[in-house]
């Protein structure tokens, strides 16, 4: 079995761990073994030592990289923001200013970064090392006639020249529409399909600006596609979608609302797991659609 | 009101974004390639990329400094990607907001997470992650730098001894 280190970040362990639990869950009958990095912190955040100070960043981000190196294994991370940071963080280490500090407070805390460990998301693992075939093989109920809006994240498309997998054309990202419909389900293109969703720093700034831009994805997805369910690759993303819709459909900037789903747990309820465990936690009641994606009518007959 | 342009201010700001790890700056021929895709000033933030650069390069910084713009900024680098000279405006915008950040002209959101990075090793901390946790069948602290004191203690190294540590929050 390949091992990856698993890397958590905030947001999924302490307000999403049924995306961890679904990570924990998916992975191991497709052949990855995700192993934990004890003693990882914050990958650092956008808000954190990246808005001010280089160094610091690095630092903090190639401890995180160190554990995994010592474990001996290539890190997966399913927050668009872990990996966007610690891409960069890598990529940064080329210049000699920056790695002279990050490796002076790096000794400080008794750490040694050497770069051998790769930053993959969890959606480059699937689709890279585990394929659609053995996704579709592993899929326990067919989601043949669901219609998936794709939320792929800014921090897994762009900028390609720190990322060790891109897509060939990051404005008309495919990797998770492959992903999505290796389960049956069509993933079809929209008009705003790699646009922002306005969580991060711009929500933090504006909620009603952030709202604006994500009132405009909204209504892009439902006007196209009209899709029963949204499936992001992003937890920063899957949060914005869940939170805020019905705060939307409130102010009357939209008449609908779209369930959503992070796409491990898409996966997971797939592939026949629990979801009190895998899709278990969201502001949005989206009980009839996991009953719907687990309906027995859609079991795989077994040969 | 106009703007006195003087070759001293300009070269100070230049060296001061330069510094902080905006080094393509001076490749800028205002295109506007980044300001098109760019999902902050679409949000309505105009004070990113073409313009952003603009101000800077005409010498206006402490002008700018409570400028909000640059903290929308989602860092998701298209403006870097698209750039047909190679400026990577998003490490410029971060270099403005870095120059804001050491002059302490942030918000209170970033300096909870500051706090919070330094006492627990998260910057988005939570106080109801354990049943949560324990509900979806998890162990009820995950193997991060909560569960972790040696983990913790590094971090808290790093940050006690790095440029960020003399700025006071924690
Ligand atoms: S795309 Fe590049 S050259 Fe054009 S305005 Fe933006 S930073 Fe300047
Ligand atoms: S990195 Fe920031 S400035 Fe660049 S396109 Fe994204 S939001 Fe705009």
């Amino acid at each position: 079995m390949v091992k990856y280190g698993l890397f958590l970040g905030c947001n999924i362990p302490f307000k999403a761990p049924d995306i961890e639990q679904s990570m924990r869950k998916v992975f191991p009958p497709l052949g990855v073994e995700p192993v934990d990095m004890v003693g990882a912190s914050c990958c650092p955040a956008w808000g954190t030592a990246p808005s001010f100070d280089k160094g610091t960043w690095c630092a903090l981000s190639c401890r995180n990289m160190a554990i995994a190196e010592e474990l001996g294994v290539n890190i997966m991370t399913g927050c668009n923001s872990c990996f966007g940071i610690l891409s960069e963080a890598k990529h940064f280490m080329h210049d000699p200013e920056v790695a002279e500090e990050a490796h002076e407070l790096l000794a400080k805390a008794g750490r040694t970064y050497t770069g051998s460990a790769d930053v993959y998301h969890i959606t480059h693992v699937l689709h890279r090392d585990i394929g659609t075939e053995k996704i579709a093989a592993a899929v326990k109920f067919r989601q043949d006639g669901l219609t998936v809006a794709v939320q792929a994240g800014c921090h897994v498309l762009w900028p390609t020249d720190a990322m060790a997998i891109k897509e060939e054309n990051p404005f008309f990202p495919h990797m998770l529409k492959d992903l999505v419909e290796a389960t049956g389900a069509s993933a079809p293109h929209y008009s705003r399909i790699e646009a922002c969703c306005g969580m991060g720093g711009m929500r933090t700034t504006s909620v009603d600006k952030s709202m604006k831009i994500l009132a405009a994805k909204l209504r892009s997805m439902k006007e196209e596609i009209n899709p029963d369910l949204i499936v992001t690759g992003c937890s920063s993303c899957y949060m914005q979608f869940d939170q805020s819709q019905e705060q939307l459909r409130a102010s009357g900037e939209i008449d609908f609302t779209i369930p959503v789903l992070y796409y491990t747990q898409f996966l997971a309820l797939a592939m026949g797991f629990d979801p009190a465990q895998v899709a278990a936690i969201s502001a949005m009641d989206r009980s009839a659609l996991i009953a719907e994606i687990q309906n027995p009518a859609r079991a795989v007959q077994e040969v | 009101m106009s703007i006195t342009l003087t070759k001293e201010k300009i070269t100070a700001t230049v060296k001061i974004i330069t510094e902080y790890g905006g080094t393509g700056i001076f490749k800028c021929v205002q295109c506007g390639a980044c300001s098109a895709v760019c999902p902050s000033i679409k949000a309505g933030f105009p004070v990113l990329c073409r313009l952003l650069i603009k101000k800077l390069l005409i010498g206006q910084l402490e002008e700018i400094i409570e400028e909000p713009s640059s903290w929308a900024c989602q860092a998701c680098c298209r403006c870097s990607e698209v750039c047909p000279q190679g400026v990577k405006p998003q490490e410029v915008v971060f270099a403005f907001r870095r120059f804001q950040a050491n002059e302490l002209a942030i918000s209170t959101a970033s300096t909870t997470s500051l706090i919070d990075l330094h006492a627990t090793g998260h910057a988005a901390h939570t106080t109801t992650y354990r049943e949560l946790r324990a509900g979806v069948g998890l162990p009820e602290q995950p193997p991060t730098t909560v569960s972790d004191a040696k983990g913790l203690q590094e971090v808290q190294t790093i940050l006690e001894n790095c440029l960020m540590g003399e700025l006071g929050f924690y």
